[in-house]
Parts: C-alpha cells; structure tokens; sequence
C-alpha cells in the first residue's frame, strides 16, 4: 500500500491535517462575528486532506537528480545531526554563557568540526567576529544581546 | 503653483551643505545597519530616534529617510550571498540572487541588485514628487473586501512560483497559511493553536520562516557537500560588468517594477516584502523563458529589488500627505516625526513645505549616494565567499541566530528557527518548492483577516467583494490569470 | 555641521559612559536606609523597538542619565510577544530584583483578563506612573452624527449598521475603551460591531467610508481633525484636555455620559521588591516627572502629566481592574 514514495509522504500530510482539524474543531467560539476564528482554519484542513489524497494517487514524477538527492552517505548524515546537536547546544547555551562567550566556542568548534585545520585563524575568527557583533549591538546600536558572564 | 515652489525649497533644503551630509550619514548607517543579521529599517529607524532628539528637524528626518531606505538597500547583500534573508522584504531576492552567486557570479548579482534597487528608488522619487498629493486618495481608497482581493490575487500566482509538481507547490502554501493561523486571532481574540505557550501569542516572526527555510536549509546542503569540489564555482565573485544585453533584460522589469512597486507601497499594510513578491511572480508570468526563474535569472534578481525600493518611497506618500503609517517600519518613522516636533499629515506639505519638500528631494541624492557607496565595496563584500566553507557554514548558522534574536530576544524563537530549518531540508529532500510556503505564509495572514473584515462589516453578506469596483476587478484578474494557464495547457494538448 | 559633530560626540559618549560603568561597580556603599543602584539598571520594553513601550521606555532611559536623576546605566531590553507577556514572564523571574523594571499600561490589566497571561499587575511592585494619554472616538467628516449621544442612540437603534474599528483585538485597548463609555451610554454592548485592524490601516478604513467609528488615542486624531478629514465626537478624559485643537474635544462626561478611560503608562518592578528600593525608585520618577527635559518629551509626543506613587498606583490599578472586569464578564470574553 505504501509502495511509492507519494504514498508515504502523502500519509504523513494526512496525519498533519488531521491533527490540525482535531485542534481548530477545539477552538473556543466567539459569539460577535459572523466569520469565527474556526472558518479558515478548517477550511485549510480539509483542503491538505483533499491535497494529501491528491498526492496519493498522483504518478512520482522525480526526475533522477531529485531522487539522488535523497542518497545521502551515512556518514554526511552523521555529520547533520552533529552540526544540529551543536546548534541546539549553542542555543542552550546562548543566555546561560552569553552571546559572546557562546559564539565563540560555536564557531571554533563548528568550523573544527567540518573540518578547517588553519586553528590560527579560526581561534581569531571565533574570538573577533562575535566581539565585534556585541560591541556594535549593544554599544552604538543600543539593542542588548545576552552578557553572560562577562562583565559588560 | 505652490507645489512648484514647495519643490524648489525642497531641493534647496536637500543639496544644502547640511542636507547632503545628513543624507550621507543616513544612507551610511543605513545601509550597515541594513546589513546586519536581523536588523532591518524598523530597528534602524528605532535605535537612530534617541540620537535624533533636539535636532533639527529637517536635517533629522532627511537623515531618518536615508537610514530608512538604506536599510532596505543593504539588506539584499545576505540575501543573495548567504542565503539567508536578513529582511523580509528581501527573501525573493534569494530565489535567484543565490542561485547566481552559486554559478560564480556573485559580483554581477549584486551590482544587479544594487542598480536595480537604485532605478526602483529614483523613479519612485520622481512619482513620490508629481503625484504625492494625487496619490493620497488611493492610498485610502482600498478597504477590506479590495485587499481580501489583491491577497488572493496574490495567492493564485502560487502554482506558478515552483517547477515540478502543481500539487506539491499547493501544499507547502495550505501548509504555510496554516502555520501563519498560530496566534491570537485579531479579530476575536481566540487563540489558535498556541498550546498555552506565551511565545506563540503573537504568531511565529516571518523571519524565522524564512530564515529556517532559505538559510538554515542551504546549510544542511553545504554541511552533505561540504568536500564536493564541483561547487568551487561559488567561490569565485565573478565581473561585476554588465553587458548591454543583460542590461536590456533588466530595463523591462525594472520600468515595470518601479511602477507597481510604488503603487503597492503606497498602499497601507502592502509595503516592501509583498511588493517584491508581487514583483517577482509577475515578472515570472510575463517572461518569455519563465524556465529560468529560481536558476539565476538577471530579471529575478532586478524585479523584487526594484520593487522593494520602489515601495519604500511609496510608503511616504500615506505617511507625509495622510499621516497614516501603512506599515510597522513607518509607524516607527511617524515616531521619528513626533520626536522632533513634526506632525505628519494632511496639512505638513503647506505647513512645513521644506520638511515635505526637502525629504522628497533628499532621497534623489540618497539614492545615487547609495549607488556608489555599494557599487565600488562589492568585490570587498563578496570576499565573504572566499570564506572557508566549513568556516562560512558556522558563520552563516551564528548570522541566522543572531538575526531571530535581534528581534524576539528569547530561546524559543531559536528553537523554532532550528526546526523550521530541519522542515526546510526535508521539503527540499522530497521536492517540496518552500516559495509557496513563504508566500501564503505572508500573504494568507492578510487575506483572511480582509476576509472576515469585511463579512463583519456586511454581517456576513458575500455580495461585499463584488460591490467594490476595486475588489471585483482584482478578483476579475486573478480569476483570469488562474484559468489562462488552463487554457494553454488544454490548447497544447489538443495540438 | 555642528549637530553632526553632536552625533559623533554622543556616540563616543556612549561608548566611554558605558565602558565606566561597569568598571565603577564597587563604589557607592550601601547601608540598609538607603537604597543605591550599583550596577546597571534593567528596564525591560516588554515589546519590540518602536512601539509606545519601547519609546516610553528610551525616552526615560536617556532623561535619567542625561541628567543624572539615575547616575547607573539604565539599559533598554527588548522582550516582545504574547503583548507583553513574554516580557512580564522575564520580569516575574527575576524575584525581588531591584534592577529588572518595565514599563507598562492598561494591556497588563486587560490580558491576564482575557486569559492571554498568567501574571497582570498584582504579581509586580508598581513603582510610579507617568504620563496619561486618551481614547478619543472619531468618524468621517461628513458622517451625520455629531456627538457621542447621537451616534449611541443609533447603536441603540440598529446596531448592525455600525462598524467600529480599532488596532487591537477583542478583548483588548481600543474595544474596551470604546465599550466602557458605549455601556454607560445605556448601549447593549453584545451588538456592537468592532473589527481590528494593525498598522494604521484602521484610520484608512474610516477615510474610505468602509468602517463608521474610529477607536483611537487622542493624538492620531488632531492632525487629521486640522485638517478636516475627520470629527472627534468624544474623548475619555475627566475634563476637557489643553492644547491647540485638544481644547475643542468634548469629553463624554461633558455629554452627560458618566464614563471616563486612561491610557495610563508607568513603571513597575519584580514582585517582592525591598521598601527601600521602591521609595528609591518614587522618589527618582517623581524627579524624572518634574523634569524639564521629560516635560519636552511628553510635549512632543502629546501626553500628559500624571505622576502617581507606588502606593496611589496601586489602588488605581484595582479600580480600573474592576471595572474593566465587569465589561468583559459581560461580553462573556474573561477567563
């Protein structure tokens, strides 16, 4: 039954609009308009349902590159989740250390990680570009970032 | 003729020593702030208004002007290098700005950017001059079954904004419009699939859309390729020449643009960002290689360009002949005006004609000041893609993170940038186009509040959206622009 | 040329002002009367740059360290969403904090109202309130009612036929100020028709006839009403306010109508602060208040003076919390 691809992308934006009908049937009434909060959302509902059945009867029509798209090496897909694991981390991070401090170790070790060996350079990259975007933020354009530990 | 003299005192007060030099600092600090992750003219308008205070007016507010649409001129520079949109009213640039940085010409690019934006900006100026007072009747003129019409309008063009798939195209947009429904719902006040969570009130910021989906997307791609050397073409920065045939391309956009453009800016609640939309859809409808479109074509980069400068000068029409902000960047302006003194409005161009006048005048010079300021930093600028790529991946990932938060100032926005980027990769593994997602994320917002707008006003009587000439003849064209790619495609068929 | 040189000269003022004041920390003892700042003060805009919080908020910002009414470095932090309940939620976690303070009016009233936050006033030290702005209703100018009472009389009559427009949603300012005097005007409340709409687009729609009532803050109407394009049938205030075209605004009380509403704005703190920082805090916005240079400001931007300790402020709040809960009650819109 989910023998092609469509199929089973298709199964998936049916399970999406039905979550989002069961959440817009929830919503509460306001009793002043002819046209509640409920109407469009609903109606995009039913509209992703027609759509997904769409796409399951629908040929794959892919060409070759697209699906070679897809073939992604185990190891690439590894190195993915390592740079989401260190983006999650960072944002984690990001008001505990603040933005400097956080910064810095991202891009260190981000880089070091895809693989630049100059560590000179990088080591005065992390340090000076986020030094130079804080400075900028929160002196002349007085938006304030994240401090963190440092003192100013 | 009192305007002819109001001009006249208009041009004095802007080529005046003083004049140029604000002018100058405006369009500078403009065009860096413009640059930065995040920041776009309503933070540049908001952090110059303090430093303003207790000038002089005129000076002041020529100078707010300049920081004003020098801040939507610098924002394509991200746009087409990185990626990632650092403004809303630069995404469109990215569909083909990147794609051409892609194929090593990076300099071209952005000098097509930089002299479309200067074309949009100076004969929007020149219209802002003679019609300005004409034009403050349309500005009012569109109520809300008019913009339920231009949003739909708007939306119909969808199909048309992706290769491949008619069907996949259509569901990132229902997918899109249903992420733009998260939110207290304006007119009751029901909250809609926020789950309880204070951050999700106000909706998800179109920036962490299109941030996630453009840049954070691209960085899973360069992350898989990252030792794929075919893409050393990305390195390269290119000429910046434009030859007299790519030159001839970009006029016809350009002309057209410049026009439209304006006309939606002065639009209240149009503004930049659906400008450069509606720009690049009918650019792409009318061209005669509509194939092109998204793979680097010159007329991609030169229309929305064109059309958000365009808009940014027609935003002034509502702003200094009504006193009415059309949009959130010159609600802060009008703030601008407030701080000094001014009272924007239907009597400003009698009463303060220099400040009317001089502002008008200024964005002339603004916007050759503009012009070669960037033209000649270019190659500097375009350096960035000599950047080691694992380098530029990691700087690319701290440029989106500082841009969301610059502008929500909390975590879960990052969050939520992070799982719109792994959103954004998956659509793109599975050939889901995310232009269509973007657009009915900016335009269904619109339209449904039009929508219900205007039942409530005609309790709920349809008749509402064909009583309006405005609204019927826009509903007439997008009902035509739907069923004429029908037709064509029944006509091929049958030949 | 010279305010250029200004410009540049305040940026390097900036930049030196705050370069000491983290390295001045140590000084200024304390003892347990008096309560000093000895680091960088907080003041949070629970909203994005530009919006009336955030104005608020950089224009007493600056006035304090301008002229030195608060010698430590008062930093403006953005904390927008849930209007304003993000940033409340910020401040609430900063328990007993004296150096966490945010600027707020009556949205920190009406939004734990309609359920939309968990915290409303009662969960902060209310500090000093600053300024009063107020609603003032308006139609077009060739519309065919020419006081309050007229155009209530045909709500009374057939209330389908009116449109009332405003920026914020149900719930919220400009339709509960609109409903407040509209109710004392004997008008059934659950008929009126309000539609919101953002970005000064509200004013468009009154323009172009598509909407009748315009429900806004007295001073988006005085360059329009100059200039003829609209009528103000009424303003909130308790007397008829000052100032060119102001003077001509005829409050509702005047029409017989007893009913006023304030667009209040003031600062509060993290619940649980210490006595003395809030007499510290009185204390300095009563100056701020008295200011000349503040006065300049509110000049400027069309408010008026109304400076309330912590004390008034509260009881204040309770009051209008009151009232404002009966309308909705009514409305079937609090939670």
């Amino acid at each position: 039954m989910l023998n092609t691809l469509n199929k089973r992308v298709s199964c998936v934006l049916l399970l999406l609009a039905i979550g989002y009908l069961v959440l817009a049937y929830q919503l509460p009434t306001y009793p002043y308009t002819p046209v509640d909060a409920d109407v469009i959302p609903k109606g995009l509902g039913f509209l992703l349902v027609g759509l997904a059945i769409c796409l399951y009867f629908a040929k794959d029509s892919e060409t070759q590159e697209q699906k070679a798209r897809r073939n992604i090496p185990r190891k690439d897909i590894g190195a993915l989740l390592a740079v989401f694991a260190f983006v999650f981390l960072y944002i984690t991070l990001l008001e505990i250390l603040g933005f400097v401090v956080t910064t810095a170790i991202f891009i260190f070790f981000c880089s070091l990680f895809l693989g630049y060996r100059k560590h000179i350079t990088n080591l005065i990259v992390a340090i000076l570009f986020p030094l130079f975007m804080y400075i900028t933020f929160t002196q002349f354009l007085k938006i304030s970032l994240p401090p963190g530990i440092l003192p100013f | 003729m009192g305007s002819i003299e109001g001009i006249m005192t208009g041009f004095q007060v802007a080529f005046s020593m003083q004049g140029i030099l604000y002018v100058l600092i405006g369009v500078f600090v403009g065009t860096f702030i413009g640059m930065m992750p995040g920041l776009g003219p309503i933070s540049a308008i908001a952090v110059m208004i303090p430093i303003t205070f207790g000038m002089d007016p005129t000076s002041a507010l020529v100078m707010m002007a300049g920081v004003y649409y020098g801040a939507i001129f610098g924002g394509s520079t991200s746009s087409i290098l990185l990626n990632a949109p650092g403004v809303s009213g630069t995404v469109a640039t990215s569909f083909d700005g990147y794609p051409m940085a892609q194929q090593g010409k990076a300099g071209k690019a952005l000098a097509i950017a930089a002299i479309s934006s200067f074309v949009g900006g100076t004969v929007s100026v020149v219209l802002l001059m003679l019609l300005a007072p004409v034009l403050s009747s349309v500005a009012i003129s569109f109520g809300p079954p008019a913009y339920f019409a231009l949003m739909f309008m708007g939306l119909t063009a969808i199909t048309s904004l992706s290769e491949g798939s008619t069907i996949k195209a259509l569901i990132s947009a229902v997918v899109g419009f249903m992420v733009v429904t998260i939110g207290i719902d304006a007119q009751t006040g029901t909250q809609r699939f926020t789950f309880g969570n204070v951050n999700l009130l106000e909706g998800l910021d179109f920036l962490v859309i299109a941030l996630g989906l453009f840049a954070l997307a691209e960085v899973c791609s360069l992350v898989i390729n990252r030792k794929d050397l075919s893409m050393e073409n990305a390195h390269k920065l290119g000429s910046l020449r434009i030859t007299k045939k790519e030159f001839k391309e970009m006029s016809g956009p350009m002309t057209r643009q410049s026009f439209l453009g304006f006309i939606l800016g002065v639009l209240p609640g149009a503004g930049a960002t659906i400008a450069s939309f509606i720009a690049y859809i009918t650019e792409k409808k009318i061209a005669k290689h509509p194939e092109e479109f998204g793979k680097g074509s010159i007329k991609g980069v030169a229309a929305p360009e064109t059309a958000n400068n365009a808009a940014t000068s027609g935003a002034f029409v509502p702003l200094l002949s009504l006193g009415i902000p059309g949009s959130g960047t010159t609600a802060v302006m009008l703030g601008a005006f407030l701080v000094l003194g001014v009272q924007p409005g239907p009597l400003l161009m009698t009463d303060r004609p220099e400040i009317f006048w001089g502002i008008i005048a200024s964005m002339y010079i603004g916007n050759v000041f503009l012009l070669i300021l960037n033209l000649p930093l270019i190659p500097y600028i375009a350096k960035v893609l000599k950047i080691p790529r694992p380098l530029l991946i990691s700087l690319v990932i701290m440029f989106s993170i500082i841009g969301v938060y610059a502008i929500s100032f909390n975590t879960f926005d990052l969050y939520m940038l992070l799982l719109f980027g792994v959103v954004g990769f998956i659509m793109r593994l599975y050939a889901f186009p995310a232009p269509p997602f973007i657009l009915a994320f900016i335009l269904g917002g619109m339209m449904e509040q039009a929508f219900r707008q205007s039942l409530t006003i005609s309790n709920g009587s349809l008749f509402i959206f064909v009583q309006e000439p405005i609204a019927l003849t826009l509903l007439i064209i997008a009902f035509l622009s739907f069923i004429f790619p029908l037709i064509k495609l029944l006509r091929k068929r049958q030949a | 040329m010279r305010k250029l040189l200004f410009v540049f000269i305040l940026f390097c003022f900036v930049l030196v002002t705050t370069a000491c004041a983290s390295e001045s920390k140590e000084t200024s003892g304390t003892d347990e009367k008096n309560w000093e700042p000895e680091k960088p003060i907080e003041l949070v805009a629970p909203a994005g740059a530009g919006g009336g919080w955030d104005t608020t908020a950089r224009m007493a910002a600056k006035v304090f360290n301008e002229t030195g009414i608060i010698e430590q470095d008062i930093g403006v932090v953005n904390k927008p969403g849930g209007g304003g309940a993000v940033g409340w939620a910020y401040v609430a976690g900063h328990d007993a904090s004296p150096y966490n303070l945010f600027v707020a009016s009556p949205p920190i009233v009406l939004i734990p109202l309609n359920g939309q936050s968990e915290y409303g006033h009662e969960d902060f030290t209310p500090l000093a309130n600053m300024i009063a702005d107020y609603a003032a209703f308006a139609v077009a100018k060739d519309a065919k009612w020419d006081n309050l009472n007229e155009l209530f009389e045909d709500m009374k009559k057939d209330p389908e036929s009116i449109t009332v427009v405003g920026t914020s949603s149900p719930g919220s300012m400009d339709h509960i100020q609109f409903v407040q005097i509209a109710k004392a005007a004997g008008v059934d409340i659950s008929k009126i028709k309000y539609v919101s709409d953002q970005d000064g687009v509200g004013l468009t729609q009154l323009l172009n006839g598509s909407v009748d009532v315009f429900s806004t803050g007295v001073s988006e109407t005085v360059e329009q009403v100059k200039a003829g394009t609209i009528k103000v049938l009424g303003v909130t205030s308790e007397e008829r306010l000052e100032g060119e075209v102001l003077e001509d605004f005829p409050t509702a009380k005047e029409q017989g109508i007893d009913a006023t509403f304030v667009n209040w704005r003031g600062f509060f703190g993290p619940p649980n602060m210490d006595e003395n920082a809030i007499k510290y805090y009185e204390e300095k916005f009563k100056k701020l208040s008295e200011s000349e240079e503040f006065a300049e400001i509110r000049k400027q931007y069309g408010w008026d003076e109304m400076y309330m300790n912590s004390e008034e402020y509260k009881t204040f709040l309770d009051k209008q919390k009151e009232e404002i809960k009966t309308l909705l009650d009514e409305l079937n819109l609090s939670k």
